[in-house]
């Protein structure tokens, strides 16, 4: 696989050789950034920490049209997905969700949405030089250069940066751009490995996961599920900007005749999740939904699947309302093992 | 600030022993840096870990109709003790609110009210002075803040840091309460409401546009919501599915029709606490949309909620001398 070196005066040529792509990239916004899609002649900034909301979207949009249909008609009409898409910057942490994501979305039968829109898209990836405040990817098995998930990797290397191919698809991309690089030389790959280890370096917080997924079904009745919900407000924050979180509600909607269905993501914190038809809910307060959405993390997942479905990015933490922080509570229920 | 901590505990700590008493909610130090957490306290001991500080952004008012009422089980009596909550002015506001619409009843809660001199915006606070994952002590400090990391102590000016909603508050001591901590405070100089004059000053089209940008970034957490001490219906328009009067579907048009159903609903009620848009994941500046109703409302009605509690609901009431005709 090659590792390419641009010049980042020639980053605006390089955003502009992927023309007639989808482009998604960070933006600013206010004092917050989220993934949008590249006006045309627009050249994304990449100096960000990471965006508030995942860059999930990309392939698990938070609206899916299914198919579409008029009201009483016979005919449906299923939406076609053709277009190329580049994901520019994500962070690994971010890339290495889709892989946990995908586990599920290619388990029993392929979903035909989720699957499309990975083979469709590149995902260029961004070393994290400095990794934010409630980062802890390394105790999940990831770390700010994890190639995992990812088709490229771009470290920042200053005046340059570096290209790293991780699959074949990567390897298109580079040579569709290749005019624009120079080769990098070993000195380059010495350079990555200090930053890399200076942002292992900088990550403070972290989990120990030994024993937590065999112990958390053990702990259904304890105690300690009441003190960590007792804060929550119920809302969809820690589970809509989770990286992997998964789960979707299919809908019928019409407009007029015009109808679609469609799947939107859907939180296990809300109250209607769990609600049956007959009106009885299994999980009937945020005590029940917080025991189930950590489990479902860090237990079932990992039964199901092998792996944590949880990336250590921070989001949950950082921006619950009320302070509900995964590290603690993790603690916490090492402590009642 | 002449408020100790000693003072706050020692109160907390009788109250929450209280035998009429199920917990009482105050403030506590989160579990890093700047974060400060809703703390839960059901007994004398617990009252150790309060803190009350220019960190205390939360609003703890909304856990009096966020608690979810299981049936009570058969041979069971249910628990009708008092809930005690920590308020700052404008968490009293709300209390008073609740008390107005009869959301809670005077009798089921003991309101402990913390005159406040202002908090500080989290966002601002976190750019200025990076975060760390030490918890970090923060006090008032005559006019300014004081920021405590360690043996480290940092006097910050008041105006950099105080948080929007405070600039624009008029009622720093609490409107409501049962037990009065430390001294009331002095209210100051009002900063002009720039944010909502700014969007007087657009054009229609132009403020549409506005709006639609933000509604677009709408993710529908209903962590707005869900933080607002006033949106407690039990059967939210939000949830209904039969019929499903917002579309689960996430676009501009079902984003808007949320946003500005919330909006509507809390005219007249909003206590502009500043809770929804410090917790949006999104940004969305909805401060300055329910500030602008909440104006609405007190320039052309002279009415602002929760300031009297024996005062009519806005949103209910109704004159029989009001010169429109076409209610009746």
């Amino acid at each position: 696989m090659s590792a390419m070196l641009l010049n980042k005066e020639k980053w605006p040529e390089f955003v502009e050789k992927l023309a007639g792509k989808n482009i998604l990239a960070p933006q600013a916004d206010g004092d917050a950034m989220r993934f949008a899609a590249v006006a045309e002649g627009d050249v994304p900034a990449l100096d960000y920490n990471n965006t508030r909301v995942p860059p999930k979207g990309a392939l698990f949009p938070q609206t899916e049209t299914m198919l579409k249909f008029q009201a009483g008609g016979e005919q449906v009409e299923e939406p076609q997905l053709d277009r190329e898409t580049v994901v520019l910057g994500l962070r690994p942490c971010d890339a290495r969700a889709m892989t946990i994501v995908e586990k599920l979305f290619k388990w029993d039968i392929d979903d035909p949405y989720y699957v499309r829109r990975r083979d469709l898209s590149t995902l260029v990836g961004l070393v994290c030089n400095e990794p934010g405040m409630n980062c802890f990817c390394p105790s999940v098995g990831g770390g700010p250069a994890s190639t995992e998930g990812l088709d490229l990797l771009m470290t920042d290397l200053g005046e340059k940066y570096l290209f790293e191919a991780v699959t074949d698809k990567g390897e298109a991309l580079l040579s569709e751009t290749r005019d624009l690089m120079e080769e990098a030389d070993g000195n380059v790959a010495k350079e990555k490995e200090k930053l890399v280890s200076e942002a292992e370096q900088k990550i403070k917080r972290t989990v120990d996961t030994e024993g937590v997924a065999e112990g958390l079904p053990g702990l259904w009745d304890d105690p300690l599920w009441q003190k960590v919900s007792a804060s929550c407000l119920g809302c969809g924050t820690c589970t809509y900007l989770c990286p992997t979180c998964h789960c979707f509600d299919i809908q019928d909607e019409t407009e007029g005749f015009d109808a679609r269905r469609l799947r939107t993501w859907d939180s296990c914190m809300f109250d209607e999740y769990s609600l049956h038809t007959s009106g009885h809910n299994p999980r009937p307060t945020r005590k029940e939904r917080t025991r189930n959405r950590i489990s479902h993390k860090y237990s079932y997942y990992v039964d199901k699947f092998d792996v944590i479905a949880c990336v250590g990015c921070g989001r949950c933490t950082n921006l619950c309302p009320v302070n509900i922080d995964i590290i603690e509570t993790i603690r916490q229920v090492k402590e009642a093992l | 600030m002449k408020m100790d901590l000693e003072q706050l505990r020692k109160t907390a700590a009788e109250v929450a022993a209280r035998e009429d008493v199920k917990y009482l909610i105050g403030w506590k130090q989160g579990t890093y840096g700047y974060r400060v957490a809703p703390g839960f306290i059901a007994d004398a001991a617990g009252a150790a870990e309060l803190i009350f500080s220019p960190l205390c952004t939360a609003n703890l008012a909304t856990y009096l109709t966020l608690v979810e009422q299981l049936p009570v089980p058969r041979g069971q009596e249910p628990d009708d003790r008092k809930v005690a909550v920590m308020v700052k002015g404008c968490d009293s506001r709300a209390v008073t609110q609740l008390l107005v619409e009869k959301g809670v009843e005077r009798e089921e809660v003991i309101v402990i009210g913390c005159p406040c001199p202002g908090v500080v915006d989290p966002v601002l606070l976190a750019e200025k002075y990076p975060e760390t994952e030490e918890p970090v002590e923060m006090k008032w400090d005559g006019e300014d803040f004081l920021l405590i990391r360690g043996d480290e102590e940092t006097k910050i000016g008041r105006d950099e840091l105080l948080a929007e909603k405070c600039r624009l508050c008029r009622y720093p001591n609490p409107v409501v309460s049962d037990i009065m901590l430390g001294e009331e405070v002095q209210t100051w100089e009002l900063a002009e409401d720039r944010g909502v004059q700014e969007l007087e000053g657009k054009g229609v089209d132009e403020r549409s546009e506005y709006w639609a940008e933000q509604f677009d970034k709408c993710v529908r957490c209903y962590s707005c919501r869900n933080v607002c001490p006033l949106c407690y219906c039990q059967d939210c328009i939000l949830d209904r599915l039969n019929p499903t009067w917002v579309n689960r579907s996430v676009n501009f048009s079902e984003n808007t029709a949320f946003n500005i159903a919330r909006a509507f609903h809390l005219a007249g009620r909003c206590i502009e606490c500043g809770e929804c848009e410090r917790v949006c994941p999104a940004n969305i500046p909805l401060g300055k949309l329910n500030r602008k109703l909440a104006r609405e409302i007190r320039d052309k009605y002279d009415f602002e909620p929760g300031v009297d509690p024996e005062a009519e609901p806005f949103q209910a009431s109704f004159k029989p001398d009001d010169p429109e005709d076409f209610i009746l």
